[in-house]
């Protein structure tokens, strides 16, 4: 049985109000969640784990997936190529990086580490975008230049934070290993709303330019032929991905596998209209992480899992199993 | 009849791409109402000429004019209104006949536009131009190669430019669709210039041809002027007949086969 489009689209937005609920709920400490949220006197201690922990966590949960999924969906929709991700771009290595020389520099300063990784990201993304750039001066094919300049600069990061990790103690080198793992522990007011705020530009940017975005998906040519800025739209919308990932690794250290997934789950489900790609994805990411967010603070409570081994494994293993399922729209 | 209105021009243009091959020096100019067809042999330049003149690669000396402008100086979306493109080869694509429409609608919409009934209207007879009424929703998978060519050409006709350069646009067609795509061109009024491989089909239809080699133009004129048996030899390497159609009296070209 096959559901109609606008039945799965309200399916998948009405999944979000209800897992964001849901994982408010579940944890370690029972929350009196109606009591809560209609604002009638609590105990402390429940109130400042809500209002502190719980409900930053799932909306940083909730945001950061949506980030991740609506940045592989823009990439992959900019390079025209399925297996683009916002980690191909050098963006988590640049960030590891940061983090490595911060950890080695300002052990003991808590706000340098996401400061540092932030930094790193957007510098490793600027550096690929720069020799894209002018490579392509040299008349090189613009998309597959961005992608193997994004993966040889990923590439020397690695190598150099990989280096200092050799050199530094075990103390800072577990601490970076398990910053990459990924987690949401560092959840708080600021890292949502700078990261709401970046989100709802990126998605505003993207309603705006639908029909710029679909010209770009078809061909340069065609999107130069109809009179889109190509060079400044695609500059424009790729420092927006960086932006947002730079945003998500800097808090929550690399979360692998929702770009590149959630996307193609959503182009199985939904088709390839451009705005239903994008807002989709955006959609599809948040549930996803938020689920597996409260998976990995509940599953070996009170010890938590790092989140990029849970959003990998499961991601993988469900993405093999569709993929068995269904063949791609792109193959005839 | 006498000399209508110039829209495009180009002067000198020359352009040199990365593999070696220099397409002009070059000039010509388009005047408006007329179809122009563009005939070389594989390799002279056809593509790369219609590329330079819709903007999509910019010339090393020389320029391009638009109505006066130099095309390169002309606002993008300003510039698509007038002068529509289309390329040669489509890569493969999940949209549906509709989407692909709307997009050539872009050049006319700001960014907060939403689309209206004028724009589903101007959709929906380009689709009636190209006989494509039946199939607005379906994918372009799911097309012909055919049936995608038309979609490709109603794209081009919605986008409502006065100039379209169209880079073999009856590609894939059947030779039913071939004339009926060609008659619906120039009932139109519009100004065209395109590229052929089937010089009887474009001595049919088109007022003027361009002939290049080697990217250099050869002849530019009237079929009955540029059509003869010394210049299609020189272009193509082969002894050819020409004589006329007993239908309209046009140029007709019949190339003697290879001797076996």
């Amino acid at each position: 049985m096959r559901l109609s489009l606008s039945v799965r689209c309200w399916l998948l937005l009405l999944l979000l109000p209800a897992s964001a609920l849901a994982a408010l709920q579940i944890g370690v400490v029972e929350l009196p969640l109606w009591s809560l949220l209609s604002g009638q006197p609590t105990d402390a201690l429940p109130g400042q784990v809500f209002w502190q922990l719980r409900l930053p966590r799932v909306l940083l949960a909730g945001l950061a997936g949506a980030s991740l999924a609506l940045c592989g969906a823009l990439l992959q929709l900019l390079s025209r190529n399925e297996l683009a991700d916002p980690y191909l771009f050098g963006v988590v290595s640049g960030a590891a990086l940061g983090a490595t020389i911060s950890s080695l520099v300002l052990p003991g300063l808590a706000l340098a580490l996401p400061v540092a990784a932030f930094a790193g990201a957007l510098l490793a993304v600027l550096t690929v975008l720069l020799l894209a750039q002018r490579s392509n001066a040299h008349g090189m094919h613009s998309v597959s230049t961005l992608l193997l300049t994004g993966l040889a600069v990923s590439f020397c990061a690695s190598a150099i934070a990989s280096l200092l990790l050799y050199q530094a103690d075990s103390f800072a080198a577990n601490r970076i290993i398990f910053w990459l793992m990924g987690s949401l522990s560092r959840a708080d007011w600021p890292a949502v709303s700078i990261l709401a705020v970046s989100l709802l530009l990126t998605l505003t940017l993207c309603s705006l330019g639908r029909r710029q975005l679909a010209a770009l998906a078809w061909s340069d040519d065609m999107a130069q032929s109809l009179g889109v800025a190509v060079k400044r739209w695609r500059l424009l919308l790729l420092l927006l991905c960086a932006l947002l990932t730079a945003v998500v690794v800097a808090y929550c250290g690399g979360i692998g596998f929702v770009g590149l997934m959630i996307p193609h789950l959503v182009r199985l489900l939904f088709g390839t209209q451009i705005l239903l790609l994008l807002f989709g994805s955006a959609v599809g990411g948040a549930v996803f992480l938020i689920w597996v967010d409260t998976a990995a603070r509940t599953v070996l409570a009170p010890q938590e899992l790092p989140l990029g081994i849970l959003t990998a494994l499961c991601g993988s293993l469900f993405f093999l199993l569709l993929l068995n399922r269904r063949r791609s729209p792109y193959e005839s | 009849m006498t000399d209508s209105v110039e829209l495009l021009q180009c002067q000198q243009v020359r352009l040199q791409l990365p593999g070696g091959f220099t397409l002009g020096p070059l000039s010509f100019r388009l005047c408006a109402g007329k179809i122009y067809g563009l005939l070389g042999a594989n390799g002279a330049g056809k593509s790369t000429l219609l590329q330079l003149a819709g903007a999509l690669k910019t010339p090393q000396a020389g320029q391009v004019l638009l109505k006066q402008q130099p095309l390169q100086q002309l606002e993008p979306r300003a510039r698509a209104r007038q002068l529509a493109y289309l390329s040669q080869q489509q890569p493969p694509s999940d949209m549906t006949v509709q989407q692909l429409l709307q997009l050539g609608l872009l050049p006319h919409k700001a960014l907060w536009q939403g689309d209206n009934a004028a724009d589903k209207a101007a959709i929906d007879a380009a689709l009636m131009q190209v006989g494509l009424s039946s199939k607005a929703t379906a994918r372009l998978t799911q097309l012909s190669g055919g049936e995608q060519q038309r979609a490709h050409l109603a794209r081009v006709l919605v986008q409502q430019a006065e100039l379209l350069l169209l880079d073999e646009p009856v590609n894939h067609l059947d030779i039913h669709y071939q004339h009926q795509l060609l008659a619906t061109l120039r009932r139109s009024g519009l100004t065209v210039l395109a590229s052929f491989h089937d010089i009887n089909l474009a001595a049919a239809y088109c007022d003027e041809l361009l002939v290049l080699q080697q990217g250099q133009l050869q002849a530019v004129g009237t079929p009955e002027q540029v059509l003869t048996p010394a210049l299609l030899q020189q272009v193509f390497g082969r002894p050819c007949l020409v004589d006329r159609s007993p239908f309209d009296g046009r140029c007709r070209v019949t190339f003697a086969p290879e001797a076996q």
